[in-house]
């Protein structure tokens, strides 16, 4: 059996779970290669016009599987922490990309909860049941795939650069190169270090998203919210560039809340969609990299590209 | 001794030459109608009659277009636009605190204090209020476009016209025309419609202090500056130079680098003879296939442009010699 696997939207954070998983299984894992121009287009074009990129890119992602493998596994994630959600469009992922295209196999939709991992089980087990396998392949599968998931770090904390800033935006934005065009790496070559939340504790994120007005509903803000203020608090980082997408509603939240936070704290968004031209994601960075250099370094000090 | 900047953007190409005391003494205004290489060339043609490249001491470009321009002329900064126009903006005047761009293909706000750019935005998606759009405009009504401004300001009254988009302003102007509203009123209608977009979509949670330089083309329209100093409540104020701002800006910049470097990369006026040209291929390094543009001057390269990764352009640093930091 050839289960496929999208390497869209929240596969970057979570594939060493759904990849152990279904390889403990016995199935042959086929995962789609990353994001590039044929499956970026694809997506653009099987996916509904007022969805967001990243959503667009999975469709994609769905699409270069189709013939390749027997099943495919489309994450319908509910919820990630109790008593928040993520965003709706994962709620309704599997509509979305069942409708939009043709010809697919059959598909796992089935709602993930991942707030314990007794919750998290029940997936894992209907799942498994899928592939025909009973509850102790599966339970022996189920636990490899969290070890898998437990030991693996993800997240940037560069050393040694004279700039720091903070990369905020979902991860899917961050970690996919093809959808932002590279911005790690430009980042980086324009002589900043990045830090990204993942190596800021869970708690410090909860302490400072419980100084809002309203404890936030949706994961993405906690996270993203708790990460910006810490950071700037803390002079971890000199400056905050936001990944967003057009259309985005949680991305819209956070970013008045952080502007709301830190109202004097160097702050850039970058909003792509399929349109987006590098040109003008290339100038805003370098400009934002000069204010910085300005603003910590004196005058003469002002770099010659950019 | 002389400063050279080159601004190369997608609708036009700009080239000052300043003096060591950061006066401008000569500007050249060229379309760039799709074709930078040529636009760069006939600008140097210019300027070979009436200088002396040894003259040129130091040479910068900005723009969309900065790296092809840095890869053909040489370079000593290749700077960003926000850079540029605030560098410019602060050598006309050190109190600015707010500098509103509108050029012919884009918009930008850049907020400064004491002297330090704290904050910008840039609109490169919706063509409402960048000066295509009302050159556009200024040709359905035939009227010519350096008219446009006494047409708003003579206006007796104003039309409210919807500005968030180009595609509504224009069919909402030509549905008040229709209504039988004259020429005056519609077109103090547009400005303040474009003013009112600008605010609120570049501007959009900034706080816009006095003092502000207007500049970019679009400053040229005197119904631009009093819409917008109706908008704001007080007087804003267009340099004198206001079209050339990010080129002069890059001429500054680059002369700041050769007092360190002590040493330009310009490589003179011959370009404008040269045969320099350039050749497009599809890179088969991954599935992304890249259109990767060459850029030759007759049998040398130049440059590589256009790659997603920087299996190109990382050639072309190279070959420039320059490097970030
Ligand atoms: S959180 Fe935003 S970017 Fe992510 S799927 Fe939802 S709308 Fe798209
Ligand atoms: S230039 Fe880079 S991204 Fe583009 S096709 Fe070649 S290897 Fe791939």
């Amino acid at each position: 059996m050839k289960v496929g696997i999208p390497k869209g939207l929240l596969y970057c954070k979570y594939h060493p779970f759904l990849v152990t998983f279904f390889g403990e299984l016995g199935a042959e894992v086929i995962v789609s290669e990353d994001t590039n121009k044929n499956i970026f287009d694809a997506g653009i074009k099987y996916c509904v016009d007022d969805a967001c990129l990243p959503v667009k890119i999975f469709h994609g992602h769905v699409n270069f599987l189709k013939d390749k493998c027997d099943l495919v596994v489309i994450p319908r994630i509910m919820q990630l922490w109790k008593n928040e959600y993520i965003c709706p469009k994962f709620c309704g992922l599997p509509e979305m990309v069942l409708n939009n295209l043709n010809g697919l196999p059959p598909a796992i939709t089935d709602p993930i909860y991942a707030t314990s991992w007794k919750n998290l089980y029940s997936w894992a087990q209907k799942s498994g049941n899928l592939l025909g396998k009973n509850n102790r392949q599966i339970k022996v599968a189920f636990n490899k795939a969290i070890e898998a998931q437990k030991n693996h770090k993800t997240g940037i904390d560069d050393e040694g650069y004279e700039i720091k800033i903070a990369l905020t935006g979902h991860p899917y934005n961050i970690y996919d190169k093809f959808l932002n065009m590279n911005l790690v790496k430009k980042i980086n070559n324009l002589g900043m270090g990045i830090r990204t939340a993942e190596f800021t504790q869970e708690d410090i994120l909860a302490r400072e998203a419980d100084n809002l007005y309203k404890r936030p509903f949706w994961t993405f803000v906690r996270e993203n919210y708790g990460f910006a203020l810490n950071s700037a608090k803390e002079k971890k980082v000199d400056g905050i560039i936001y990944v967003s997408s057009f259309n985005c509603g949680t991305d819209s939240v956070i970013i008045e809340l952080i502007k709301n936070g830190l109202p004097d704290f160097p702050f850039l968004i970058l909003k792509i969609d399929e349109h987006t031209g590098e040109a003008g994601i290339n100038t805003r960075i370098e400009a934002f990299r000069d204010m910085l250099e300005r603003r910590l370094f004196n005058e003469s000090h002002i770099s010659t590209l950019g | 001794m002389y400063y050279l900047g080159v601004d190369l953007g997608s609708v036009s190409t700009d080239l000052a030459l300043v003096d060591k005391n950061h006066n401008l003494v000569e500007k050249i205004y060229l379309k760039t109608r799709g074709n930078p290489i040529k636009a760069i060339q006939e600008g140097f043609k210019i300027l070979k009659d009436k200088y002396d490249e040894r003259e040129i001491t130091a040479a910068g470009t900005t723009g969309s277009g900065r790296m092809i321009a840095s890869a053909i002329m040489g370079a000593d900064a290749v700077k960003n636009e926000i850079t540029a126009h605030a560098r410019a903006a602060l050598e006309f005047d050190k109190e600015v605190r707010t500098i509103i761009e509108i050029g012919g293909q884009d918009s930008k706000i850049i907020i400064i204090n004491k002297g330090i750019v704290t904050d910008f935005a840039m609109n490169t998606v919706c063509a409402a209020g960048t000066g295509s759009f009302l050159d556009r405009q200024a040709e359905r009504l035939e009227i010519p476009i350096e008219e446009f401004g006494d047409y708003a300001l003579r206006a007796g009254s104003t039309v409210r016209i919807a500005g968030r988009c180009a595609v509504f302003a224009e069919s909402d102007m030509i549905h008040k025309q229709q209504l039988g509203y004259a020429k005056e009123e519609i077109i103090r209608g547009l400005c303040d419609a474009l003013v009112r977009n600008y605010l609120n979509n570049v501007g959009k949670g900034k706080t816009i202090l006095p003092k502000v330089l207007f500049q970019g083309g679009v400053a040229a329209n005197k119904g631009m500056k009093a819409a917008f100093e109706k908008e704001l409540g007080f007087e804003i104020f267009v340099p004198e130079n206001y079209s050339m701002m990010g080129a002069i800006g890059a001429a500054i910049i680059a002369g700041d680098q050769v007092k360190k470097t002590g040493k330009t990369k310009f490589r003179g006026f011959k370009l404008a003879e040269n045969n320099i040209f350039s050749r497009s291929f599809d890179c088969d390094g991954c599935p992304n296939r890249c259109e990767v543009v060459k850029i030759y001057e007759n049998d040398n390269i130049l440059g590589y442009f256009g790659d997603r990764c920087s299996r190109w352009t990382g050639k072309t640093n190279e070959i420039l010699g320059l490097r970030s930091g």
